[in-house]
């Protein structure tokens, strides 16, 4: 187990250092810097410019610079804010982070609930209306939505806020700040939990009627356990193992998912900072969140292999065999 | 100085914003007969409130608060360090300055009470008015207007105010050798300060009498050639404009107060918010929802129908001082004859596509300069209006005969044209098209984005491009680029020699009517030899709550916009 651990580990690094290599040397191919859509600027302000802030160094150059603050722990200076790069990043992240885990506990426990009470009740008017849910949270597009919830329910009914995350001129703090936030999220988080819990819901749904027809399941009934037990602590435990995977893979998700209802609902997420620093070519922005979603996605992925393994018998038997 | 480029920034982005959603439908329909461009048609017009009783609830809890938006503050709240204009825009009701221009671009007093210029264009006296302080009462003198200049040439000094037009004496001494400050730079007495510069330049006299910091604040830790430890005060303005920075909520608002120390009184309202949204729509479910008091809503006129049906909105409608155009890559050898772009003026229906840009709020542009600008004339001017028979005449003079395609040809060469743009709805693609193939030239459209596209443009490595000139603060900013054999500064190549003696003609004096006379002759030899395709002019809309008093002075951006702030007031309901 061990020497797996240290494979999988030393394949994440090679991973990752490719990754970097590869996004800086396509960044740098990109026609055009920071400074280059600026008219006003005279070419001569704009070579000092481009000197003062190493621009006119090669690539190469350029990345073992970034690779050595890198691993100085130092992200970059963002030339678009002035600031560095952790600085603007820090506040954003964790507004991103707020609204997805949010959605994303949410999107989890209803699409587990309808999805087994739906492939328990096939059939039933129950079914049939998480199936029309369905279709409808599988083909309505957010921004459609979002628009649709601020005129009906901030504008017209004004139940909740247009958007941001504080009142305007807010002076709260302790709980009434929370209470605040809980009232302006409440919209976007509605709207990502609508759109993700359709697809999840479909997933669990299928999954459980498949186990539901499975052999060890008509022996467990065949032997006189409860319908509960039957479908709760045996069926559900075997749907959930796929699921596993599935939850890993959404870490990078937790950072990056809610671009257009960031937009939307002008929630001070990180969304946004990522198609702008492609526009503005701000390059050590655009490394940080690369890396990050990067290192989120091989570090999901390296969890749902780990996780498997602990909640799977079968596939500890084999990496056993195979490493130790 | 920024500023007003901040404001067109502002309008552009907010433009492009609102673009996508009405655009692509409207290049369909046909123009009706294209009005004739006429100044009268385009000029800044105010719709009043007609019912301000219905302001919402939401606003009206708001007794000494007034509210307005910003789309993306960075938070680097310091003048010439930041680097996104909406900071420029965030900075404007904190730091005053010695000199601002109003909306046609006239300089008007601010901390300066009066100023002259030498004969000789170079040498620029300022005096500052009695008694002046910083919002935290310490005093204001031509110290810290040194101090400022200082650090703005500082070698290390990595902003976007550029002074190779104009530089001060003693530059090249400062920057590269021992000196400790500028030559040119004398503090005659508390209250006045004179700066020689080595460049006659009209915007020397904002630029050098831009806002202005506090020595006793930013000047701790200054050394040459290290600039570093400002960025600790970035978030810790001090300046001596109408209000203070309260806060910077990240994402959120950008919150100040009363200055009580400023020049002109304690301004009535003691809040001021700039809240931060994501795009014209938002601002108007803002404005609706009574969450802001003040907005901009892009170029749409069916916004207008909407803000008019709330009742309590008092609306804007401005003439943005810059040109749409196509430029044109005057060292094409099929592009270089002057008749060759006589055509292509002729062959497009640019009333067209005024009318599929801006529906209404636009007007076909005819001379290098925007109606707001008090150089702006069409006198003697030639006009291009629509005339494919003209423009393929034009060509066959050129020996350009169609082949078998339909596509003209000479000496076996094809006439392709590409056009970059950096918007996949710009109505030149679609109309341009069918124009410019009708009359046998292959159009070949493309979309990049805009880095790549300025990229490209600047290196010359184009035949026409689409683009907006930056906001124009002086006649001189629209034609600069015609009067140098730069490549890197005449993008578009273009040679004239008699353009060439007027441009610079154009900022040989400051004798405002002299100029005047100088722009209305070179309009007219610009017009004659065209080095672009003019297109367009525009409008763009704001509107405020009828509650506040003395809103129409106020636009989001303009230099002028904190003395303006200075004065509104919220009526009592």
């Amino acid at each position: 187990m061990i020497g797996y651990l240290t494979r999988r580990l030393a394949t994440m690094l090679a991973l990752l250092f490719g990754v970097s290599v590869l996004v800086f040397w396509l960044f740098a191919l990109m026609p055009g810097d920071h400074f280059s859509g600026n008219r006003s600027l005279t070419p001569q302000r704009v070579a000092e410019l481009r000197a003062l802030y190493g621009l006119d160094q090669p690539v190469v150059v350029r990345y073992g610079i970034w690779l050595r603050n890198l691993f100085r722990g130092d992200l970059g200076y963002s030339l678009e804010y002035n600031r560095p790069v952790a600085e603007v990043l820090a506040p954003l992240l964790w507004n991103s982070f707020l609204v997805a885990f949010a959605a994303f506990v949410l999107t989890w426990l209803i699409a587990l609930v309808t999805g087994v009470l739906a492939a328990t009740r096939q059939y039933s008017w129950f079914d049939r209306l998480v199936t029309v849910a369905l279709f409808a949270s599988l083909s309505v597009p957010s921004f459609f939505l979002g628009l649709m919830m601020i005129k009906i329910l901030a504008i017209d009914l004004q139940l909740f806020p247009a958007g941001g995350m504080l009142d305007t001129g807010s002076l709260t703090s302790g709980p009434a700040r929370v209470v605040e936030i809980v009232h302006h999220l409440a919209l976007p988080v509605a709207i990502l939990t609508f759109l993700g819990a359709g697809s999840l819901t479909r997933y669990f749904r299928s999954g459980m009627l498949e186990v539901l027809r499975a052999d060890f399941i008509r022996t467990a009934r065949a032997k006189g356990l409860g319908e509960r037990a039957v479908v709760f602590s045996h069926a559900l435990r075997n749907a959930l193992l796929p699921a596993i995977t599935l939850l890993a893979f959404e870490l990078p998700a937790l950072f990056s998912g809610a671009i257009i209802t960031e937009q939307i609902f002008n929630w001070p997420g990180v969304g946004r900072l990522q198609i702008e620093s492609v526009q503005t070519r701000d390059y050590d922005v655009l490394m940080t969140l690369t890396m990050l979603l990067a290192l989120l996605t091989v570090v999901g992925s390296f969890l749902a292999d780990v996780l498997y393994a602990v909640a799977d018998p079968r596939i500890r038997l084999v990496a056993k065999v195979r490493h130790g | 100085m920024r500023t007003k480029q901040g404001l067109v920034v502002v309008v552009a982005a907010a433009l492009a914003l609102a673009l996508p959603l009405g655009a692509c439908a409207a290049t369909a329909e046909d123009s009706p007969t294209a009005p004739q461009a006429d100044l009268t048609t385009l000029r800044d017009e105010v719709i009043p409130a007609t019912d301000p009783g219905r302001s919402p609830a939401n606003a009206n809890r708001r007794t000494d608060t007034f509210v307005s938006m910003i789309l993306k503050p960075g938070g680097v709240f310091l003048p010439g360090f930041y680097e996104n204009g909406w900071d420029g825009n965030a900075i404007v009701p904190i730091f005053a300055s010695l000199v601002v221009r109003d909306e046609s671009g006239q300089p008007k007093p601010d901390l300066a009470e009066s100023w002259e210029i030498s004969p000789d264009n170079l040498t620029y006296t300022y005096h500052l008015r009695d008694g002046l302080t910083f919002s935290d009462g310490s005093p204001l003198t031509a110290d810290d207007v040194a101090f400022t200049l200082t650090l703005l040439n500082d070698p290390a000094y990595s902003g976007y105010i550029d002074f190779s037009d104009i530089v001060i004496a003693g530059t090249d001494e400062f920057r590269n050798g021992d000196a400790p400050g500028l030559s040119g730079i004398t503090v005659i007495d508390p209250r006045t300060i004179t700066i020689t510069t080595e460049r006659p330049n009209p915007l020397a006299l904002t630029i050098l009498g831009g806002p202005v910091i506090s020595k006793a604040h930013y000047g701790k830790g200054y050394a040459k050639g290290k600039l570093d430890y400002l960025r600790d005060l970035y978030a810790k303005p001090l300046g001596a404009g109408p209000y203070q920075l309260d806060r910077f909520v990240e994402g959120q608002e950008v919150r100040y107060t009363a200055n009580p120390h400023y020049y002109g009184g304690q301004p009535p309202i003691a809040h001021l918010i700039y809240k931060v949204l994501p795009s014209t729509d938002a601002a108007l479910q803002n404005f609706q929802n009574g969450d802001i008091d003040q907005g901009g809503f892009g170029s749409d006129p069916a916004v207008i129908d909407e803000l008019k049906e709330l009742g309590y909105a008092t609306i804007n409608t401005r003439v943005i001082p810059d040109i749409g155009q196509i430029w044109v890559n005057n060292s094409n050898p099929a592009l270089a004859p002057t008749q060759a772009r006589q055509a292509l003026n002729y062959g497009l229906d640019r009333q067209q596509i005024v009318d599929a840009r801006f529906k209404g709020l636009g007007q076909v542009a005819d001379t290098y300069a925007a109606p707001p600008l008090w150089s702006y004339t069409t006198e003697g001017v030639t006009r291009y209006d629509f005339d494919p028979d003209r423009a393929g005449q034009l060509l066959d003079e050129l020996g350009w005969v169609r082949g078998a395609d339909g596509i003209r040809e000479k000496d076996g060469k094809k006439l392709t044209l590409s056009y970059i743009t950096t918007k996949p709805d710009d109505p030149v693609i679609p109309i341009g098209e069918q124009n410019y193939t009708a009359l046998g030239i292959d159009f070949v459209p493309e979309v990049l984005d805009s880095n790549t596209a300025f990229a490209r443009f600047n290196s010359g490595d184009y035949d026409l491009a689409g683009f907006r000139t930056e906001g124009l603060a002086d006649p001189d900013d629209a034609v600069r680029e015609f009067g140098t054999n730069d490549p890197n500064i005449n993008l578009s190549r273009y040679r004239n020699p008699e353009v060439t003696r007027l441009v610079a003609a154009g900022v040989g004096t400051f004798d405002e009517a002299e100029r005047k006379k100088i722009y209305a002759e070179l309009y007219q030899r610009l017009s004659e030899d065209p080095p672009t395709i003019l297109l367009d002019y525009r409008k763009s809309i704001s509107a405020y709550n009828a509650r506040v008093e003395g809103a129409d002075a106020f636009r989001t951006g303009g230099e002028d916009a904190a003395q303006a702030l200075a004065k509104l007031k919220i009526r009592s309901s």
